[in-house]
């Protein structure tokens, strides 16, 4: 994110400071680091994930929010629409959460044996819940099976592990927000050790040895919620600032991680990845 | 000489700088300001022209980069319509597709009609992939349009009343091939259009047919979808442009800023793209060049002052000094030289004054001249010796002159008892009588003596028969004061007047000092005329013996015998004149 003001001709530390603040999987702390940042008149707040976007609008005042990866913020109430966001509330939307289900179909083409599907996602998300419900309407409309594991804390992912274990599912689909990806380690040893073929969200994940992945650009995701940050910085009221949806979607596969589980991942799946771990 | 009020008088209200600095002035100003005017007017025009034509070749280059984005779209589309869909084909138009995907991230979606006008297959980037669902797509304008001709480019649509969207839709060369149509996401021009920069700030926007905003360099302005009072400017500007026959427009662009806007189609689309530029910049070469032209006028005023003033000084400065001169010869200083080395006709002028200065102090040294010889010559014998330039009469020399002494008898003892204001008034009368004769005889006057003259004739100007004219002027002047006298006596003043002529040799010449010169005759002719006036009655005219020989028979003479007269040795002979009855003005020396 540093990276994005650069280029936008800030200096650290110099024209702009960044006050870091992070919830590490506690979203009871949020409302406590809102108001930090509150108190430390900063010009504008930019989130990650939707816990930190409802704190921030709930208690930030008129400080301007910049929103990412929240889900879809017209969907959670975040915002009253795309294009008239309102209030003090600006950033990156995400597609529906229809995405939740293109993974879903994206890894049955890639294992087409796959009847049943743990998805692995963050229950006091609402984002992540309006993911997990659509891969739900996807898994009834092409004949399969969900495995709900949602997870409030860390400490649920053992749960959720034993879960599995009890009742092996033959994929997981992992929605992907601050608590999973701060267990993801967690979960593709899972997965590795389970031999089960998983679909990510984003393209790390495939890197860290996740099987496959697809969604928006991050780093895209990033840059412009540095260029709307930007302009409010300079000016903009958030309010004629719409919500923008991403542009590029990655998909990535990781075929050591297909190696490991003896599967041979189709031409079709491999001609539209846009990055191959070999 | 009254000069201080005559130039008080002539002190022109309009000096003739003036006038003629502000004819100068206007003669090098009014063609300058022509000039620059119309220079600056063609020179707005034409950059105006120029402005114009820049504006609308940028706006062309921008519509095509625009249809070329969408070129390079519909480019790879052919790629999917290049196989028909025979029965084995469906796994090699599916990865068509996928390809497609992968390299043109700006389509979102794309779906496969077969020859028959059957949906084949539906792949989109977000949504599940749908295989043979078998739609009949026949009544589909994507369908029809790409059949009708090869390329069909649909209306913008705004996914959630955000983010525009177009289908385009290729279909291939043989009907059996199909039609693709493609969900495209316009917010991929953003890249085109952040690319086009004219001139320092200007940029690049994109209406539809509609005046939707389908592309702007402020993608959140695209993003607020429609009824947004910013995007509406840009529709206004766009009514301006068509209204203004396609060229130029100017206005409020999104962000309020005062905008001249060029516009070109997009073809395929049916687009407009837009270049604007704010006025102020675009301007700014035609301020430039006003601003100069300005300059060059003011430099050029600025001349046309220093022109005017070096013009006008060089035309007036001569007439000054021809009027000091002026001044100066009037005030009598004929010595004074007006220098003036123009070279042309002031000049000239210059030279007529300082000449007629020269003629001037010749004429007055003249007439000063004249004056003098008045005071002892009849003004017309004056006039004939200045005249004649014959000054050398004045010289010394011996001649034979006639001198002639009259006063009148008794005035002294009347003078001693008479009122001053009578006495003088009885000489004024005297010598009035006695100078308008003395005039007449061109007598010349030596001088006065109280109530006595003493005349001379034959000198200076030699004149026939002295002796004659000596005794005709004397009878006249008997007459006149007899006729006087006889007033006077009315009067009760008792005086008397003789007359004595002689005729001989005497020194005659100027005496006297610088101013003071009388001419005057010296020898002993001079005491016998005045001996023998002295022993003249009161009504006598007394001559001596060579006036009487000259005067023949004119005069009547009375022998008196000798008289011994005081200065002379021996006793001289005098006569008395008796006039006789002649009329006196038919003698020849009266006229």
């Amino acid at each position: 994110m540093a990276r994005n003001f650069t280029q936008r001709g800030y200096v650290v530390d110099g024209n702009i400071v960044f006050e870091r603040r992070a919830a590490q999987g506690k979203p009871d702390r949020l409302p406590g680091l809102i108001d930090e940042l509150v108190a430390k008149h900063v010009e504008v707040i930019i989130t990650q994930g939707y816990p930190a976007a409802m704190a921030a609008k709930e208690r930030a005042g008129k400080t301007p929010i910049v929103v990412t990866l929240s889900g879809d913020p017209v969907a959670t109430g975040l915002a009253a629409s795309l294009a008239h966001p309102g209030g003090n509330i600006t950033g990156v939307s995400e597609v529906a959460s229809e995405l939740s289900a293109k993974r879903l179909a994206l890894l049955k083409e890639a294992v087409p044996s796959v009847r049943a599907v743990a998805v692995l996602w963050n229950a006091d998300d609402f984002g992540m819940s309006l993911r997990y419900q659509a891969a739900e309407v996807e898994a009834k409309r092409a004949g399969m099976m969900i495995v709900p594991l949602g997870v409030h804390a860390p400490d649920d992912f053992d749960t959720a592990f034993a879960e599995m274990t009890k009742k092996p599912p033959d994929a997981i689909l992992m929605v992907t927000d601050i608590l999973t990806v701060l267990n993801r380690k967690r979960v593709i040893d899972f997965a590795a050790e389970h031999r089960l073929p998983a679909i990510y969200e984003y393209a790390n994940l495939t890197q860290d040895g996740g099987l496959m992945s697809y969604g928006p650009d991050v780093a895209a995701i990033f840059d412009r919620a540095a260029g709307l940050a930007d302009r409010v910085l300079k000016g903009a009221n958030p309010a004629d600032l719409p919500l923008e949806l991403p542009t590029r979607f990655e998909l990535a596969v990781n075929l050591k991680t297909a190696k490991t589980l003896d599967l041979t991942i189709p031409e079709t799946i491999l001609v539209r990845a846009d990055s191959v771990v070999e | 000489m009254s000069l201080p009020e005559t130039r008080a008088a002539t002190r022109p209200r309009r000096p003739l700088f003036q006038k003629y600095f502000a004819a100068l002035f206007v003669a090098v100003v009014v063609p300058l300001l022509a000039n620059g005017a119309s220079e600056g007017w063609f020179g707005y025009r034409d950059q105006r022209v120029f402005l114009s034509q820049r504006l609308h070749s940028e706006a062309t280059s921008a519509a095509g980069k625009i249809q070329g984005f969408l070129d390079d779209i519909t480019d790879q589309l052919q790629w999917t319509v290049q196989l028909p869909w025979r029965d084995g084909m469906d796994e090699r138009h599916r990865f068509d597709v996928l390809r497609l995907l992968r390299q043109v991230p700006a389509v979102l979606e794309i779906t496969l009609v077969d020859g028959s006008g059957i949906e084949r297959l539906h792949v989109s980037r977000v949504e599940t992939d749908v295989v043979n669902s078998g739609v009949d797509r026949n009544n589909d304008p994507a369908v029809i349009g790409a059949r009708a001709g090869r390329i069909w480019y649909g209306p913008v649509t705004l996914y959630a009343g955000s983010e525009p969207h177009m289908t385009l839709a290729v279909a291939g060369a043989r009907e059996a091939n199909g039609t693709t149509i493609a969900v495209v996401n316009l917010k991929l021009i953003w890249d085109v259009i952040m690319a086009i920069h004219i001139g320092q700030s200007g940029d690049a926007f994109v209406l539809d047919r509609s005046g939707r905003l389908v592309a702007h360099p402020d993608i959140s302005l695209v993003l607020r979808g429609d009824d947004d009072p910013a995007a509406a400017r840009l529709k206004q500007l766009q009514q301006k442009a068509i209204a203004g026959g396609g060229k130029t427009a100017e206005g409020s662009n999104a962000e309020s800023r005062w905008v001249i806007a060029a516009m070109a189609p997009v073809p395929g689309p049916d687009w407009m793209a837009f270049v604007e530029e704010p006025t102020s910049e675009a301007l700014t070469p035609i301020r430039a060049a006003l601003w100069r032209t300005g300059m060059l006028l003011l430099a050029g005023a600025l001349f046309a002052v220093a022109l005017a003033y070096l013009l006008a000084r060089r035309m007036t400065g001569p007439i000054a000094l021809l009027e000091k001169g002026a001044e100066e010869i009037g005030a009598g200083h004929f010595a004074h030289k007006i220098e003036i080395s123009t070279g042309d006709e002031l000049e000239g002028l210059a030279q007529r004054f300082n000449a007629m200065a020269v003629e001037l102090a010749v004429s007055q040294e003249r007439s000063e001249r004249i004056a003098r010889l008045k005071r002892f010559l009849a003004p017309q014998v004056a006039e004939l010796v200045e005249g004649s330039d014959q000054e050398a009469l004045l010289d010394s020399h011996r001649a034979e002159v006639v001198v002639i002494f009259c006063d009148l008898r008794g005035f002294t003892s009347f003078s001693g008892a008479a009122a001053p204001e009578e006495v003088m008034g009885l000489l004024q009368e005297y010598y009035e009588a006695l100078g308008a004769i003395i005039t007449r005889y061109e007598a010349t006057l030596t001088c006065f003596m109280g109530d006595g003259v003493m005349l001379l004739l034959n000198a200076p100007v030699p004149c026939p028969e002295p002796a004659l004219r000596g005794v005709q002027m004397a009878v006249e002047m008997q007459d006149a004061v007899q006729t006087l006298i006889a007033s006077w006596r009315g009067r009760g003043h008792t005086v008397g007047f003789g007359v004595g002529l002689a005729k001989g040799p005497a020194t005659v010449g100027r005496i006297g000092y610088e101013g003071r010169n009388d001419y005057t005759a010296i020898g002993s002719v001079v005491n016998l005329a005045s001996r023998i006036c002295a022993a003249a009655e009161d009504g006598q005219i007394q001559i001596d013996a060579t006036v009487a020989a000259e005067l023949g028979e004119a005069f009547s003479l009375a022998p008196l015998g000798t008289r011994p007269l005081r200065g002379f040795a021996e006793a001289v002979p005098v006569f008395s004149v008796k006039p006789r009855d002649v009329d006196l003005a038919t003698l020849p020396a009266a006229k």
